[in-house]
Order: structure tokens, then sequence, then C-alpha cells
């Protein structure tokens, strides 16, 4: 017999899961955090920002995570002010508030662990919670503060008898009765600050008996109160079930800016009537009389007419401004048109990233097993078998192309972590740098996302610390104080291109190659060409950085930057001008696991080359080309020298060459080569499998990919090989035909 | 003589659970001819409510007024017309028929 689990059990279950979402959330706020920096008043930022805080709490709270809750809650509490525009962010509040987000990701890691604070870590923290609470007093407290917004009007207490009416809205979560939290006694709690001279229930939120679990509590209340006390004093009355509501207090005297504030804060409502009363700025009984005069003028006018509308009716029988009922409608349609935070959550599952991978793992297989199916039915030669096959090999690639689109996400996600280092980095260097994000929402492999950010961060850190000058530097050389640091990302030819562009001063070539004799990675005196010098910074142990900082400078990033990068079949390159600055760009494949590949024949051996790569081929042409020792030789295409590779020749295969062969032309980057080969075999959907230990050193191949046949075909990698191709030929021969001639025979266009 | 449908005394999260079927049955059971399509249930020995009770009457309530009917709560409590009153349910003060006690 099974037993139930445990809540304990069932904690350390879901706890993974939290802390990934907790993750996402505290990524969430740096990001809104660095954002507002450059638009502090943005209330949408706002909004989120506090969301994101709330979240954490909320979660850390259901999985008993004290630590995460209370420290939180500052946080929250500080937050508070500034999305109801009390107080301004400013640089300052910006600093502590991401030091503090560093200090919750670093609890959420602690979650599940609970290893003893180590009195530190403790002192770190406490000395934020100081800080947070002291900006929050300043922000709420009666001593004006230079931080307020000087705009933002407040409403002031009665003069007479410091009695204010305040709007509350409450909404109680389904599990609110399961909490021990009984609103009744809260509600009665509450009425003890002062009085309550009106409430009202929202019997509509309640469903019908049938339909009712009676321990999910569905209960939402509006109700003003007369009090003397202040609003923390009133969240602080709501102080036990804050985790279990969603509670908006309108203070009184609210201006049409304050409510349209708390419009856009509020909870998705389907009706523009529940829209204002939520937001206090109608009640509930005036709502009934709006929606009762909006009926009798309907049934008054003629049938054809316009119906009048609940907004305008409001606006004259409640003398609510055209400004709130105008933001009230524009959240409505936002709602109806899905857009922003309208619950699009809902249109998400959340999906473990190995049963993708099981499925993809599977695909392979089915692409394989297919590809063998399609080739045994024409070899039987019936009409209709082959038929029925190619629409199999048709659905297939279509559930290929579906399926490897689940696992692609936007590269912008790892762009927008580099804010943050950027902000700090230069901050702690005493550079000014403004980083702009370029093709964010380009995608790649989640695979790939992942296992290129640390490059990334290297790359960054370099130019941040050896690109980028110092304000005055950049002012002595004539350039603005603050630099520039560009992250970009593109699709070209079947990859992604990444580029890290700075405006710097550009590597010096001159300490380059100083550097590279003194440490004998040339003879002394040497002077290589110009790319192979800015080469020589990827070079293992090189470094010009005159001291080591804990940034870079151990010559150990640019080399480990180049490895990551090859390893997943990407190539790193530079480009740099003195004084303009440099551009790194690192290319890599969309996809680890299935590609479209172009196959082809040399003897018996199988090769595919990317079908993006492929341009065009050169059919069935006369094979008589000198060849060179490595494989490399040149034809004519349409009057232009072509560098070609024979990987005949390069591979060292046995099979003698055929008397007429074709060459693929390949594109890699900007240049194009050609390879030859004995047969053209046509497009291929390519499984890609690891090369064998063996084989890893074997140049100019990046994979290996099994056919319909059983037999297997290495993937050449278009960028490899086309430097092979470009490299000076040992011999010089001309690029001739046997018959003389020059043009090709056929050319098809890809 | 005892009322056909009856509130507990204690109408609160501890005692809904087994109190809502009978609820249900309320609303499900067949109707007679001579029903006036008004259900009525007396509330006077209510002596503890909470937030949880409210909520099943309304509930209640709800169901009713899908079916065209009425709900009237004979002789409610004390207690009971306090916590309709504190959480301001007022669809149960204007829709049903509260009898005995002065809101």
């Amino acid at each position: 017999m099974s037993q139930a689990p445990s809540d304990d059990d069932l904690i350390q279950e879901m706890l993974p899961a939290f802390i990934e979402e907790a993750h996402e959330q505290i990524a969430a706020l740096e990001q809104l955090l660095l954002q507002l920096e450059a638009t502090p008043d943005d209330s949408e930022l706002l909004h989120a920002l506090f969301r994101c805080a709330h979240t954490i709490k909320g979660s850390a709270g259901v999985f008993g995570l004290d630590r995460v809750v209370n420290f939180t809650h500052h946080v929250e509490a500080l937050l508070q002010p500034m999305r109801e525009g009390r107080l301004c962010l400013t640089p300052a509040l910006s600093t502590l508030l991401l030091q503090s987000n560093d200090v919750i990701r670093a609890l959420v890691n602690e979650a599940g662990n609970d290893p003893d604070d180590d009195p530190d870590t403790v002192q770190t923290r406490e000395a934020l919670v100081t800080r947070l609470k002291q900006a929050t007093a300043e922000a709420t407290g009666d001593t004006p503060s230079p931080a307020r917004c000087p705009t933002e009007p407040t409403a002031g207490p009665d003069a007479d008898t410091g009695l204010r009416r305040w709007q509350i809205s409450v909404r109680f979560t389904a599990d609110t009765f399961r909490h021990g939290i009984d609103p009744l006694t809260l509600l009665n709690y509450v009425a003890g600050l002062g009085a309550i001279p009106c409430a009202l229930c929202d019997a509509q939120t309640i469903p019908p008996l049938e339909a009712l679990d009676p321990e999910d509590c569905h209960l939402a209340f509006e109700f003003q109160l007369d009090t003397t006390a202040t609003r923390e004093e009133i969240e602080q009355s709501f102080k036990f079930a804050r985790e279990d509501c969603e509670l908006i207090i309108l203070e009184p005297g609210a201006s049409p800016k304050d409510l349209v504030t708390l419009i856009e804060a509020m909870p998705d409502q389907p009706r523009l009537g529940d829209i204002l009363v939520s937001a206090g700025a109608i009640s509930r009984v005036q709502l009934l009389q709006g929606l009762q005069t909006q009926n009798e003028a309907a049934d008054a006018t003629d049938s054809s007419g316009p119906a009048p509308r609940l907004g305008e009716v409001l606006q004259s029988s409640a003398a609510v401004s055209p400004t709130v009922v105008a933001a009230a409608l524009q959240k409505q349609q936002r709602q109806r048109s899905g857009g922003p935070g309208t619950g699009d959550e809902s249109h998400y599952i959340r999906v473990h990233a190995d049963r993708l991978d099981e499925v993809i793992n599977l695909l392979g297989e089915l692409v394989i097993a297919g590809a063998g199916a399609s080739m045994l039915a024409r070899q039987t030669r019936q009409r209709s078998l082959v038929e029925a096959n190619q629409q199999v090999t048709r659905l297939i690639e279509g559930i290929r192309n579906s399926t490897l689109k689940l696992r692609m996400v936007p590269i912008g996600e790892t762009f927008t972590r580099f804010r943050r280092v950027v902000r700090d980095t230069a901050a702690e260097l005493g550079k000014e740098v403004a980083l702009e994000i370029v093709g964010g929402d380009t995608e790649l492999d989640k695979a790939m996302v992942e296992r290129i950010a640390d490059p990334l961060m290297h790359l960054v850190r370099n130019a941040l610390d050896h690109g980028l000058e110092t304000p005055e530097q950049r002012v002595a050389s004539g350039k603005p104080p603050q630099g520039k640091l560009t992250l970009s990302a593109c699709h070209e030819s079947g990859s992604i291109l990444i580029r890290i562009i700075d405006d710097g001063r550009g590597v010096q070539r001159d300490k380059v190659l100083q550097r590279a004799w003194d440490q004998r990675l040339l003879e002394q005196g040497e002077v290589p060409p110009d790319h192979e010098i800015l080469n020589l910074i990827f070079a293992p142990g090189f470094s010009t950085a005159e001291k080591i900082t804990n940034l870079s400078g151990r010559g150990v990033g640019m080399d480990v930057v180049r490895s990551n990068v090859e390893a997943l079949r990407g190539s790193v390159t530079i480009s740099s001008e003195g004084g303009q600055g440099s551009c790194i760009e690192i290319r890599l494949p969309l996809t680890l696991a299935i590609i479209d590949g172009f196959l082809v024949g040399v003897g018996p051996s199988k090769f595919i080359l990317p079908l993006d790569a492929v341009v065009e081929v050169i059919a069935n042409r006369a094979a008589a080309t000198a060849v060179d020792a490595s494989g490399r030789c040149c034809v004519e295409l349409r009057g232009e020298v072509l560098p070609v590779v024979d990987l005949r020749t390069l591979y060292a295969l046995d099979s003698p060459p055929p008397e007429r062969s074709s060459v693929v032309v390949v594109r890699s980057g900007t240049r194009r080569y050609g390879v030859l080969v004995d047969a053209l075999l046509g497009q291929h959907q390519t499984v890609i499998k690891p090369l064998g230990l063996m084989l890893r050193s074997l140049r100019g191949v990046s994979g290996s990919s099994i056919l319909g046949t059983g037999e297997v075909a290495l993937i050449v990698d278009a960028a490899a090989l086309g430097q092979l191709a470009a490299q000076p030929r040992t011999v010089h021969g001309k690029t001739q035909r046997s018959d003389g001639s020059a043009s090709p025979i056929a050319h098809t266009q890809l | 003589m005892p009322h056909a449908c009856e509130l507990p005394a204690e109408l609160t999260i501890y005692t809904i659970g087994e109190f809502y079927p009978e609820c249900v049955n309320w609303v499900t059971a067949p109707t007679d001819e001579h029903d006036d399509g008004c259900l009525r249930v007396a509330a006077g020995s209510v002596a503890e409510v909470d937030a949880a009770g409210v909520q099943l009457l309304l509930s209640l309530l709800n169901s009713l007024q899908r079916q065209h009917r009425r709900l009237t709560l004979v002789d409610p409590s004390q207690a009971l017309m306090s916590a309709v009153k504190t959480l301001g349910a007022c669809s149960l003060m204007r829709d049903a028929d509260l009898k005995g006690v002065a809101l």
C-alpha cells in the first residue's frame, strides 16, 4: 500500500521548482532595476518590480524559508512607496536594491541546505536591512525626504478630527481558510482602527454551491475605513494575511493620477465597472446606479441609435474623472487583446529540459529510420509506396522543425544579464559605459545559450577592462567621455553571429607583439600578418594587461573563450582598429541536434555539408585540376578564382578519382570556396552525432551522422574547411581543365 | 416543530465540510407543486459563524437564484446577522429574506 507523502516530502519535492522560479524573479528584478535607472518614473516597471519581490516573498513563505521572507519583506516595504509615486528611485536606492537582490539570490541558493549563517553574512544582511528601513522611513515618515517626488500630491489629515476615509479593496486567495485566516476576524480587527461605515462583499466571485469547494475562499471585499491610522498601520493590520490576499489601499483624496496608477497595478478584471470599483474610483452602489441609468437610457434610446457607454454615464452620475475612465478602458482593452500582464502565463506550460532532450533524441532516431524507409521504398520502384514515404518524410521534417523550435530561446535573456555586469564593472573601474543590445530576440538552442554565457562574460569584462578607456583618456583622445559597448546577435547563413563591439582604444599591436616575443610565442623581431597578430590574444597564457586585476589580465580568459566556442562547433574572430575599438565575432551553429544537410560522395565515403552554407554547385565538370599535397586547388567561377578543397586528397581517401567531378560552392562568413566531390546526393536531414575520440582531431569535420543505409557520413565544418581553403598553397597549380576551356559545364543555383 | 432545513449551531470552516452535502441536497432535491420558489432555512440556532460559513450561504443563494428561487433565513441569530453585516454580504441582506432581526 502506498503511503501518502508528508508535507515535508512535498516541500522537498517542489523546492527545486521554487528555486528555479525564484531565480527567474530575481533576474527579472535585477533587469527591471537597471531599466528603471534610465526611466525612474515608469509606473509599469515599478509595479512589475514590486510584483517580483512580492512573488519571491510569497513563494518563500510557502516553503517556510523565513530568512528569504524576512529580508524580502524589507525590500518590498521600500518598493511600496516607489510604486505609489511617493519615492523616486535614485541611483543610490538602485544600488541598495541591487545589493539587496544579491542577498535574496544568495538566500534562495541556500534554500534547502539550511546552513548556519556565518557572522559576516548576517552582518552584511543586517546592514542592508538597516539601510532599507532607513530609506523606507524617509519615504513614509513625517519628515519630508529629499528623495520624495515634489510633484506628487499627498492627502493631508482632516484638520478637525484627524479622521480620514480610506478606500480598501481586499481579495483573498483560495487557500486563505486552509492557512487559518478568517476574513471575518480580520475585518473586525481592521475595524478596530476606526470605523467601517460601509463594506461590500463581491458575491459574483463566489461560485454556485454545485461548483464550490467549501474550503476554498472566494471572498473579496471593498470597504471604507474612517481612521486616524497611517497607511503602514492599516497595512500592518493585514500583516498575518498578506500572503493570502491582494490588498489595495487607496489614500483619502486620491487624485486621478493616483487612481490611474492603481488601475494599472490591479489584477485583470473583464468589466469596466469592476475595475473602477476595485480602484475605489466609485462605490459598488454608484456602479449599480450607473448600470441602472445606462439601462434606462438604452431603453429610452431608439434601438438603431448607439447605447450610452458606462464610462460616460459614470462620468456624469458619479463624477469620475475622464482620465480615470480612460485608464480603466485602456486596461480592459489590453486584457482583451491579450497584451502584457493579461495572464499570458496560462498560454505557457513549464516542461523539464530533459523531457525535451528525450523527444529530440527520439526524433533523431525517427529521422534516421525514416531515411532508411525512404531508401527501401525507392528501391522497390513502387510509385505509391514511394509517394507515401515522401509524405512521411515531409511530416517528419515538420515535426523536426517544430520540435527543435521548442528548445530555441532568445539570446536576449543572456545579454540582459550583462547589464548588471557592465554597470558594476564600469563603476569599479571608474569608467562610463553605455551598453547597447541589438537583436536580443534572435533565437538559438537553449543548450547553446547556457554554454555561451561564460565565454561572453569573459569577453564583456575584457572589453570593459582592456578595451574601453577612462572618461579622461577618452576626452583626451577626442571621444565622448562615455564609452559604448554593443552586444548584438543575428542569424547568418544558418549560424548565429554574436558580436561584442566596443569603441575603445582597440588592440595595441605593438604591445601584443612585444608580449608575444617576451613569451616566445613568436621569434624575436618576427612580425606576422595583421590578423595573426590579433589572433595572438587567443593564445594560451597570453595577456597584455600591465597589472592583474580581479577582472582580467591573467591570460586565461581569451584562450578559454576560444576553446569553449570551438567546442560548440563555433568560431571566434577579432577585428580591431587602433583608437577606434574592437569587434569580436562569435559564430555558432543554431542547434546541436539536427540540421538540413547536403549529402555528397567521394568514392565510397559520404560527407554532409550544412545546407545553409551551400550556395551553388558546379556539376559534372572534368576532374583534371592541379591539386597540391594538402588538397587545395583553384577553379574559375564567372571570371573569378575560387579556392577549392579536394576532400579525397585532404583526407587521403584511397578510391581513385572519377573522370568527372563536381564542385560545391560553400559560403563561410564573407568568403566563398569550393569543395571538390565525386557525386551530389542531394538534401538530407542530418542528425548530428558526436565524433569519436580518434576523429576529433580531424580538421574540417565537426560531427558525424548515420544515413538511412546505416552508413556513417562525416559532417563538414564549413568555417574550418574555409580556413583550410584560404591558406596559401604550397604548390601553385593553375586552374585548368583537361580540354583547356575555363567555364564549368553546369551551374545549379540552390 | 423543527424546520425541515436548518443551519447548524456552528457554521465555520471546521463544520461546513459536513454540512455542505446537506446544503447541496436542499438545492438539488425536487420541489413539490406547492413550492413557492422559496427555500426557508431556520437560522436561529447559529451560535458561531465565520467567513467560510457566510461564503457557503452566499453560494447557496447563488445556486437558488440560478433556479429562479429565493432564500429565506428564518429567525437568524444575532451572531449570523453580525457576521453578514460585517462582511457586507449585501446580496444576503438584499436578496435573502431575513426575518426577525433588524439590521
